[in-house]
């Protein structure tokens, strides 16, 4: 399988531990990631909330560029994922939209025509390699290490442009073709709070606290995302909130794609390690080095 | 609940409306359960989703518009999700925010996102010290940008003049 691949802003900048793993992970399952030339940032919540043209017109430029390329589009980011997604589903039910969108786009001698999809990793995985390839591919499996997914509210919500309920079940049975135990938790449908770093620091932060509460409460060892925003404002949170409240969660916050790799069998770098504030020590020198 | 000594607005309701996403508005029977379901809800008095689509449908302009009121919303689409009435009131939040910005009431992690985007073609950018550590790790600078064309289409779409008229918000 061959896609065209939308890495976003985020996870290049600040998140490269992600990227890596994701370039070692899929191509080892036979899923090609080309390069998307002259993209843009995606257009998410806030660029929405400023405007709502420019989101349409931003996010189908993007959505042009897979279209010129002939190959669906995947997404790592929640939020690039969302912008894309939806705006591809409005475009393609709403000529007249696309029209307006269209007249904009001819300044930069694009057209979108709507002819390619677009995905989240987390789907490849799970409908194009299927759990029972991962499992195969599970060397180290995480035996009995109890991990509480956090999907992330962009990747499930609104339903009725996702598959309902079913990102949250996806997550929870990659995560256990690791060999993991998931646990649910209370607030797992939650939001991490990240949408209001930057804007109001001490409520994204009180978000966060709700949810490592619900966490913390049924015996998680450690957190699995697939969102670049939760993987920030859950691991950098439990600082501020040791800080603040001296409250310790000692909760590691992994991407799915490291946990799937160190599963496959292949170590994280020290640096990677270190772009993690909470320490995954615990978790790399217990289970992991055993297998 | 809304000021009443307050010059409403019996307008707003359409006004909103009529602006892309904010259709839901006009189908709220005000049963709470958006509030019910708002994790800032839970944390501050100030952003209740239901009293905020009361204020719109009572007409309540000014107080709306030009207040923090619109810039509580996380975006998570929880309310969205549980409206009985499909209100979409998440949606009707990015409604309010647009007309709330033209009137130069921008939260400034926004306005600043803004900015980034018209300069850089991104809200977030590699710093140097990433530059070069990507560079040593045999990755790309980044993902390439076309810059030039997102600021063409920017300028059609007109965000650079509308994050420059930034105004002072009350309380």
């Amino acid at each position: 399988m061959k896609y065209a691949m939308f890495w976003g802003c985020l996870i290049p900048a600040r998140e490269p531990n992600y990227e890596v793993s994701v370039r070692k992970v899929m191509p080892a399952f036979g899923i090609e990631l080309v390069e998307m030339e002259g993209t843009s940032c995606c257009a998410p919540f806030g660029i929405q909330s400023l405007d709502y043209t420019s989101w349409l017109a931003l996010a189908a430029r993007n959505l042009c560029i897979g279209e010129e390329m002939g190959l669906d589009i995947v997404t790592l980011c929640n939020d690039c994922y969302e912008s894309l997604l939806m705006v591809n589903k409005m475009l393609k039910a709403d000529p007249e939209l696309k029209n307006q969108v269209n007249e904009i786009l001819a300044e930069v001698g694009k057209e979108y025509k709507g002819k390619v999809d677009v995905k989240n990793m987390v789907d490849v995985l799970y409908d194009d390699v299927g759990i029972e390839k991962i499992k195969d591919a599970v060397k180290n499996p995480f035996t009995g290490l109890k991990v509480a997914t956090q999907p992330g509210c962009h990747l499930t919500k609104p339903r009725r442009i996702h598959f309902g309920e079913r990102e949250f079940d996806v997550l929870d049975e990659l995560v256990r073709a690791t060999g993991a135990e998931t646990i649910d938790y209370d607030r797992r449908q939650s939001c991490c709070g990240g949408p209001l770093r930057g804007i109001n620091d001490e409520l994204a932060r009180d978000v966060a606290r709700m949810k490592l509460i619900s966490m913390k409460n049924v015996g998680a060892e450690c957190i699995v995302t697939v969102c670049p925003f939760c993987f920030l404002e859950l691991d950098m949170s439990q600082l501020e909130i040791k800080r603040h409240f001296k409250e310790e969660y000692n909760l590691p916050v992994l991407h799915f794609a490291e946990l799937l790799r160190m599963a496959m069998g292949m170590k994280l770098d020290d640096w990677e390690i270190k772009l993690h504030r909470v320490p995954l020590n615990p978790l790399l020198e217990g289970r992991l080095q055993e297998g | 609940m809304a000021n009443l000594s307050e010059e409403l607005e019996p307008s707003f309701m359409h006004e909103v409306a009529n602006t892309p996403r904010g259709k839901g508005v006009l189908t709220c029977i005000q049963c709470g359960r958006c509030s019910s379901s708002c994790p800032i809800a839970r944390l501050v008095d100030e952003h209740n989703p239901r009293r905020l689509m009361e204020m719109i449908i009572l007409g309540s302009r000014d107080e709306v518009l030009h207040t923090k009121l619109p810039w509580y919303c996380l975006s998570c689409f929880t309310c969205l999700d549980r409206c009985p009435q499909g209100g979409d009131v998440a949606e009707v939040m990015f409604a309010i925010r647009n007309l709330a910005v033209k009137e130069g009431n921008v939260a400034d992690g926004f306005a600043a996102q803004g900015r980034s985007l018209v300069e850089t073609g991104r809200i977030v950018n590699p710093t140097m010290m990433m530059i070069k550590k990507r560079e040593k790790l045999g990755l790309s600078k980044g993902p390439s940008t076309a810059t030039e064309e997102v600021q063409k289409i920017l300028k059609k779409t007109a965000l650079d003049k509308l994050i420059a008229s930034k105004r002072t918000v009350k309380k």
